[in-house]
């Protein structure tokens, strides 16, 4: 929990109330009563860094895991294979972005899941679920991070998607509508430096290019912290947007 | 829409005058602008006055989107009163309970800000829509895919920090909405892999069969 320590004073030191401040139900209303920004910090190239590097881990988990053909159902494969094509377009969407505002993207890194993840549809699907819910915090928690109002216009429109998977893979499991499917009436955001600690185990080996973690290192945790999440997406968006009006338009 | 959505069938349309001149008011106050409905162009012709007597800046924003709130806790509120949903109203109970804590979440918000909450439409649905199942769900679904692209418009609109962070947890749940719905309906779920967004107009444009009388 150093991480939370340091990544927490760093968080408040830049006057944040809480990126990750879960508003729900009343909880939302004494948040939006206080007037004070809901997060800030970090440029949106590292926003779109920290969200290029969870979605590269979603895509490569769901990669792997529709690889393994431990889903027999057709609805659940369907389901399944729709959320990998997200991932891997959130992935390019983000890169693209990052390079359009003239940042450069961090390297795949490499991943690393427990052994048996991919052995049986259970214990996939309950990673999965672990890591959609993880990614629709995370979004929430960044989203005061993003300056660009287009990028983060798109940044809503992917956390949304995160939220579509999370609650898709509730109902396919039969998990409980609420608590399994939806959360509650408000989602909750995850501050980075949590969403960091849950995602670091499966993080192999992180690239060099801007985004090395180093363990304990209060440079690499402030780091995460800057690198709110969503995504910078507003030129990435434009090519997003006029697809998914062409899906809607179908 | 429409005409997926109810066999064809002319939905916007009025019941009589008195009830369009209703929708014309509850529009002018969610902001309409003088685009809206074409053929409503002296009404809407005054909308701007109207919209800043209901509010400007992010209070217009909140009054926008209790609108929606309004509209889909009563339509949840009467869905689910009654039984005719089968084995799905177990998905459905839970969201006219989110539906409903929206509502007072933004209500508590503009009360706290000072501000006038905009005042609760009256609502008209379709025949069937509380007795036949495929009818209520379709329209949830539309409801649902609405709010969220309603939502995402606001967002770069929106000036206040903690305003942006409730909204956007709201919609969210709106989004997990919609993905049941669409699988209930064996529908894609997700439309696109990064949501679309829609105006204040286009939005109040395709709710405006529902307010009114």
């Amino acid at each position: 929990m150093t991480n939370s320590t340091i990544n927490r004073r760093s968080f408040l030191k830049r006057g944040a109330l809480g990126a990750g401040a879960v508003v729900s139900g009343e909880a939302a209303v004494q948040l939006l009563s206080t007037g004070r920004a809901w997060a800030a910090f970090g440029s949106d190239a590292d926003v779109l860094n920290y969200a290029l590097t969870l979605e590269y881990l979603e895509s490569t988990f769901y990669q792997m895991g529709n690889a393994a053909n431990v889903i027999t159902d057709a609805t659940e494969k369907d389901v399944l294979a729709t959320i990998q094509q997200d991932e891997e377009a959130h992935v390019q969407a983000i890169s693209d972005t990052i390079k359009k505002i003239g940042g450069t993207p961090v390297a795949k890194p490499s991943v690393t899941f427990p052994d048996g993840t991919f052995s049986s549809r259970d214990s996939y699907l309950k990673l999965a679920k672990t890591f959609e819910e993880t990614g629709v915090g995370a979004y929430l928690g960044a989203a005061g991070s993003i300056q660009n109002k287009d990028i983060l216009q798109a940044a809503a429109g992917i956390f949304g998607v995160e939220a579509r998977h999370a609650a898709a893979i509730g109902y396919i499991t039969g998990a409980a509508p609420e608590g399994g499917i939806y959360m509650g009436a408000t989602e909750s955001g995850k501050q980075p430096a949590d969403v960091l600690a849950a995602v670091m185990p499966f993080l192999g080996g992180m690239p060099s290019a801007g985004f090395a973690p180093r363990n304990g290192n209060p440079d690499f945790l402030a780091a995460g912290a800057g690198a709110g999440l969503l995504a910078g997406a507003g030129l990435l968006v434009a090519g997003l947007r006029r697809r998914a009006a062409a899906a809607q338009t179908e | 829409m429409e005409s997926e959505l109810f066999g064809g069938q002319a939905v916007i349309h009025f019941k009589d005058e008195t009830t369009r001149r209703s929708f014309l008011r509850t529009a002018a106050l969610v902001g309409v602008g003088a685009t809206l409905a074409g053929g409503a162009t002296t009404a809407f012709a005054a909308g701007p006055e109207m919209a800043s007597q209901f509010g400007d800046g992010d209070v217009g924003v909140l009054n926008y989107a209790l609108t929606l709130e309004y509209l889909e806790a009563d339509f949840y509120a009467q869905g689910t009163a009654k039984d005719f949903l089968g084995d799905n109203k177990k998905y459905l109970t839970p969201i006219a309970q989110h539906e409903a804590a929206h509502v007072q979440a933004i209500l508590g918000t503009l009360q706290k800000l000072g501000a006038t909450p905009a005042a609760k439409p009256t609502f008209k649905y379709p025949d069937g829509t509380f007795t036949d199942a495929m009818t209520f769900l379709k329209t949830a679904n539309t409801f649902e895919e609405t709010g969220v692209k309603a939502y995402h418009g606001q967002v770069p609109l929106i000036k206040d920090g903690a305003i942006l962070g409730a909204a956007a947890s709201i919609a969210g749940v709106e989004s997990r909405h919609a993905a049941v719905l669409n699988l209930i309906l064996k529908q894609k779920f997700v439309p696109a892999p990064v949501e679309a967004h829609a105006s204040m107009d286009e939005v109040v444009a395709a709710v405006k069969p529902f307010l009114g009388a």
